[in-house]
């Protein structure tokens, strides 16, 4: 266990060629010892080579990495002692699961009744003491990644358990039961956690910590609820929430008002210092409010469809050219035609060149 | 309709299975006949279209004092080069295609694939273009007509096969095994020997396989670059020639000589249908 600190790391594939680009951009970043992290991106955001990086499969081209303060860039994969579980199980197809989850430790040269303690402990966390005996590569897909993952908590002392999107293959039933599974043996061993997923559910109900990366850059970090309720830019609004978060461009009209449409709509962000009056108005659908008559802050837009998505609706509409979409409670009635929508001002996030004016 | 299926698969799979053992059974038939038995048309069936006798069999195994041609040494000498020259093939192409599959090499505008390439190249050439230089190396080096000239020279010409295969077989075995490995604490070479190695059998009992297959039945390296001292089983067989062409027991030498490889062959067979191919993803 130990706290990891990336300083000034970034990476490319190919730093010497003419049209070198980084897959990973400059950054600082420091993992609290113990910390459950999910990544959220985009595929080839750069997520698996963050990863990769940590674990020292990766050699970064800039930067530093520090694991309590000591300096392991350079340092061999083994000599790091980090686990790292990819997205499709990886077994040793001729060992047994028992040789497969004594292997980290039979090859860091443990004692064996050691080894044969801590396979038992393990196996029985992860539900696998029935199997020991049996060849691995007769097992299913997520009795395997569940070895792949044993692996990664045979060793007590791991500086964090890395895992790239390790639920893909499993079923959304099971999925569920070792994310709680996950869970528990993060509180259970102390280890730190990194996941990387593209899913936000997943990202959402696993960590405590999102990092939400896009092209190569962590945009935002933060609580689950501070990613939903303000988003840091346009791409994180975008991103996580479904429905993604509504935007329309709009003009600032005052200290913290902006007109969308014909409409002023007042907000709680000081716009008194912006300089550039061409902004985006950004809401979450479960957010706008539907009510019965004109009033502040409220449109009137024309309805396009509403769908039932069996708990909630979700309506979308047109207000001058802009597609908004609205989620309600299944037992709403909805207008056929027209409805008065309402922005709450503490709700609205208003952005400058798609990032966040706070 | 499933009926009509079954009739059909089963017919073809008999057609076909008649159109490989005729040869076999021809060959059988043969080296149980005399001379008069073979020029007198054809005979089918021993002891009723014709009288059967051990002598095509008995030839292979009398000196040549006693007029026969003695296969036995030809036999083992075979034995011998192909199993040392499939062994080393098989050992030097895994090395060559596991670090031709892993690690990026570049000379110039030369790649990994183009090394890989570079390997079977030389199974392109026509053999009579290396017989020369084999001739004039080995004679050389004092290795014409010796056992580890010859071993020399196949492991030269099977080579390529294996690491053909093999590097074909380590691109299909997923780099995450690998990675694995090292970060559960091997280092490379251990990651090779103890995972990556196990899960690559079935590849290398393929490439053995061919390099088997190759290797025992050459006969024109075999025939350039031996004179007395040493003789493989193919050019033993030719030699049975002569000018009464004695088929009973070219038969019986032929049949001899294929007898290994279909037992080597039902071994790998059922190795191969034990242990899948797919490596240890999924």
């Amino acid at each position: 266990m130990a706290q990891i600190k990336l300083q000034n790391i970034a990476h490319s594939y190919n730093p010497d060629a003419t049209d070198s680009k980084y897959a990973l951009k400059p950054f600082d970043m420091t993992w609290v010892d113990g910390g459950r992290y999910a990544i959220l991106g985009p595929s080839g955001c750069g997520k698996s080579t963050m990863l990769n990086i940590m674990s020292g499969i990766v050699k970064p081209s800039e930067g530093r990495l520090l694991f309590d303060g000591d300096d392991v860039t350079d340092k061999s994969t083994s000599e790091r002692n980090i686990a790292q579980v990819f997205q499709f199980p990886v077994i040793y197809g001729t060992m047994t699961v028992h040789d497969n989850l004594a292997f980290p430790l039979v090859c860091r040269g443990y004692d064996k009744s050691f080894i044969e303690s801590k396979v038992n402990e393990v196996a029985e966390a992860l539900s696998l003491e029935g199997l020991l005996s049996q060849s691995a590569k007769k097992l299913t897909a997520d009795q395997k990644q569940l070895i792949s993952l044993g692996r990664g908590l045979v060793r007590d002392n791991v500086a964090a358990v890395l895992m790239d999107e390790p639920l893909t293959v499993i079923d959304p039933d099971l999925k569920f039961r070792l994310r709680r599974k996950l869970k528990e043996i993060n509180q259970k061993y102390k280890s730190t956690l990194i996941y990387v997923t593209h899913d936000q559910n997943e990202a959402m109900t696993f960590a405590e910590n999102i990092i939400v990366m896009d092209d190569g850059e962590i945009v935002q970090i933060g609580s689950p609820a501070e990613l939903f309720e303000r988003p840091k830019t346009t791409f994180v609004g975008y991103f996580i929430g479904a429905p993604a978060m509504n935007l329309f461009d709009c003009d600032a009209v005052g200290s913290n008002a902006i007109k969308f449409g014909n409409v002023e709509i007042s907000t709680k962000t000081d716009l008194s210092a912006i300089k550039n009056k061409r902004l985006k108005l950004g809401i979450r659908s479960e957010y706008l409010q539907l009510v019965k008559s004109a009033g502040k802050n409220t449109i009137h837009a024309n309805i396009e469809s509403v769908d039932d998505w069996g708990n909630h609706k979700l309506i979308t509409a047109n207000f001058e050219g802009s597609n908004i979409k609205i989620k309600v409670k299944r037992e709403v009635e909805v207008p056929t035609e027209k409805i008065y929508l309402k922005f709450p001002a503490q709700n609205c996030c208003v952005y400058e060149n798609e990032m966040l004016i706070s | 309709m499933r009926i009509f299926y079954v009739t059909l698969k089963y017919t073809a799979v008999t057609l076909w299975s008649m159109f490989i053992i005729a040869p076999f059974l021809w060959a059988l038939s043969t080296s149980f006949k005399d001379f008069n038995s073979v020029t007198g048309g054809a005979t089918y069936i021993p002891w009723v279209d014709f009288e059967p006798t051990l002598e095509g069999w008995r030839v292979l195994l009398r000196s040549p004092a006693q007029g026969g041609v003695n296969i036995v040494e030809p036999y083992l000498n075979s034995i011998f080069v192909t199993c040392m020259a499939s062994f080393v093939s098989i050992v030097l192409g895994t090395l060559a295609a596991y670090a031709l599959s892993r690690f990026t090499f570049k000379a110039g505008f030369i790649k990994n694939d183009d090394i890989t390439f570079f390997f079977i190249s030389q199974r392109i050439m026509p053999p009579v273009v290396l017989a020369i230089p084999f001739f004039i190396m080995l004679g050389k080096l004092g290795l014409l007509d010796t056992l580890l000239g010859l071993v020399m020279v196949y492991v030269v010409l099977l080579m390529p096969i294996a690491v053909w295969i093999m590097v074909d077989f380590f691109n299909k075995v997923p780099i995450e095994i690998d990675e694995t490995a090292l970060i559960d604490g091997c280092n490379p070479y251990q990651a090779f020997f103890k995972v990556v190695l196990p899960n690559s059998i079935p590849g290398m009992v393929v490439a053995g396989l061919f390099c088997m297959i190759f290797g025992w039945t050459d006969f024109f390296f075999a025939f350039i670059l031996t004179f007395t001292e040493v003789q493989l089983l193919p050019v033993a067989i030719v030699s049975l020639n002569s000018s009464i062409t004695p088929w009973w027991s070219l038969s019986a030498a032929a049949l001899v000589s294929v007898a290994p490889l279909v037992v080597v062959a039902f071994i790998v067979e059922r190795y191969l249908s034990k242990g899948n191919l797919s490596g240890a993803l999924k």
